[in-house]
């Protein structure tokens, strides 16, 4: 728990955090905009079309995030400290996963809540963006799982990461059916699309092939933290710290 | 003493860049000078007996473990890092506190005081290490490693950017360590400092091991080189001329009220030496080896590479 906090408190500097709220923010801000031209019969479509598809630059916040858990570490040699610990590595692991998901949830709590205000100022239906909720949580859990792995064992992680949401998740998996079914952005929106009522078509458009569900959704976001998990693992114990 | 830490045919290389090369050594209580010019492979050594980097080919043992599957050998053995990487947010109270329940120390708060006071930085310990100097930096990191109060403390650098008051309270800490039992290993390029705090030398060259032992102990080993020798006398000149013809004496430097020698050897001359200055009414004020210093051994050291 201690090195969970310890990460997490490094992860969340005042700077960062803004910028990372701002990015994550532009969903609500692009509804709030959309929102008052458009007919209030139609803002709930209007609402699951822009946080599907705008919501990318949610995306990317939490990458830009949850790549610095232990790359900043290892990269300004401080992860000796925390490395040479009585810490078992799957531990070190865990602790470290935990602190990226909850720096992750924090910029989701803060991406959600613009589209919260957004729709207060568009006076649409204030209980619709609930599952707008789930749909932040999801990617910040599964993004942290993939993420916070991929910043320790790559150097240019962000490139890395942005190659996975740009060309993969946006680009290819538009293309390539069972490529969709690895899209932690497409497994969140079918989550949302489960506990959302109304869906705009271009929400059904960014779930692709990917079913609705939110059992299926929460399964296969299990498996990406436990490959996380193990790669993240198997990294600390074989790969050299420095 | 048995070793607690030793490494087995130990080599660690980069791709095409061997850092460490086949380096077989124990380590014991006591404090024992790692040395080396840069880019010797001392660092390297250090990490990989840390368990920070794997060893490309050999074996590390730090108490009859290998650090790289048994974290918990992290309870015994800490390491004063030689970059500045340093948690700079943090106040030293921070970092030291956070140490500690890293390394699950009971009293976290109560060992962190205690540190603190070793390292003579409880007036600082409320600032950031932002704010500190390179010295006070090095003493908070010592702190750090101290906290859980280890068995094995790897020092690489320590004293880097220490003020002469520092350098000689931490030396001092290193020696108490190590008379109490400590294995203290110090990476220094500062040959003076290692002669002082340590009572073993490892020397390193190219990512070998050049010499072990005492600095008396490998200069004597080196017979292939004379030793020197530094008079201080009335008449250099009168003394050269006896010399000369002593056995053992392989060259003679004289200068104003100062003669050097250099023996093949030291020993004979030695002993020639009070009988030929009454034979010549020479009086000697001064005689000492020039080259038996840790300084001279390892410049013999690294020119024989």
């Amino acid at each position: 728990m201690v090195l969970a906090v310890h990460l997490y408190k490094r992860l969340m500097r005042k700077g960062r955090v803004i910028s990372l709220l701002a990015l994550a923010s532009v969903p609500g801000f692009v509804y709030w905009l959309a929102g008052f031209d458009s007919d209030p019969a139609d803002q709930g479509a209007l609402y699951s079309d822009i946080i599907t598809n705008v919501g990318y630059t949610y995306a990317i916040a939490v990458l830009i995030l949850t790549v610095a858990t232990l790359r900043e570490e290892r990269d300004g040699g401080t992860l000796p400290y925390i490395y040479m610990r009585p810490i078992p590595r799957v531990t070190l692991a865990i602790w470290s996963i935990i602190a990226g998901i909850a720096a992750a949830l924090t910029i989701a709590v803060g991406g959600w809540l613009a589209t919260v205000l957004a729709t207060l100022a568009v006076g649409a239906d204030l209980p619709m963006t609930l599952p707008g909720l789930s749909l932040f949580v999801a990617a910040a859990v599964g993004y942290a799982a993939i993420f916070v792995p991929l910043g320790y064992l790559v150097p240019r992680s962000l490139l890395v990461g942005l190659g996975y949401i740009i060309v993969i998740e946006s680009i290819l998996a538009e293309v390539v059916t069972g490529l969709a079914q690895f899209s932690i952005w497409r497994i969140s929106v079918s989550i949302y699309a489960d506990l959302a009522t109304v869906l705009g078509d271009e929400a059904i458009e960014a779930l692709g092939s990917v079913s609705p569900g939110v059992g299926g959704g929460v399964l296969k976001l299990t498996a990406a933290l436990v490959v996380g998990l193990i790669t993240l693992t198997l990294a600390l114990q074989r790969r050299d710290v420095l | 003493m048995t070793d607690t830490v030793t490494t087995t045919a130990l080599s660690k290389w980069f791709g095409p860049k061997v850092a460490v090369s086949e380096v077989t050594i124990g380590f014991g209580p006591g404090v024992t000078g790692l040395l080396g010019p840069n880019g010797a492979g001392k660092t390297t050594l250090m990490r990989v007996v840390a368990g920070l980097q794997r060893p490309s080919q050999g074996e590390v043992s730090v108490l009859g473990e290998n650090p790289r599957k048994t974290p918990a050998i992290y309870k015994k053995m800490a390491l004063v890092p030689e970059d500045e990487a340093i948690y700079e947010r943090l106040t030293a109270r921070q970092f030291i506190t956070l140490a500690a329940r890293l390394a699950r120390v009971s009293d976290p708060e109560g060992n962190t005081q205690r540190v603190l006071e070793t390292v003579d930085l409880v007036d600082s310990a409320h600032r950031r290490l932002a704010g500190f100097s390179k010295g006070m930096r090095q003493r908070a990191k010592v702190a750090a490693a101290l906290v859980s109060d280890p068995e094995i403390l790897l020092l690489d650098e320590p004293l880097n950017g220490a003020d002469p008051v520092q350098r000689a309270a931490l030396i001092k800490l290193f020696e108490e360590l190590g008379t109490a039992g400590r294995t203290i290993i110090v990476s220094s390029h500062v040959l003076a400092e290692v002669e002082r705090m340590a009572g073993r030398v490892v020397a390193m060259v190219d990512g070998r091991l050049a010499a072990v032992g005492s600095v008396e102990t490998i200069r004597g080993a080196m017979t292939d080189r004379p030793r020197q020798m530094f008079v201080e006398c009335s008449d250099p000149r009168a003394l050269a001329g006896g010399l000369i013809e002593t056995e053992g004496v392989v060259g003679l430097q004289v200068s104003e009220g100062q003669l050097r020698i250099e023996a093949s050897d030291a020993g004979a001359v030695a002993l020639a030496m009070p009988a030929l200055a009454v034979e010549r009414g020479v009086s000697i004020t001064r005689l000492e080896p020039s080259d038996e210093s840790l300084e001279s051994v390892f410049r013999y050291l690294v020119d024989t590479r």
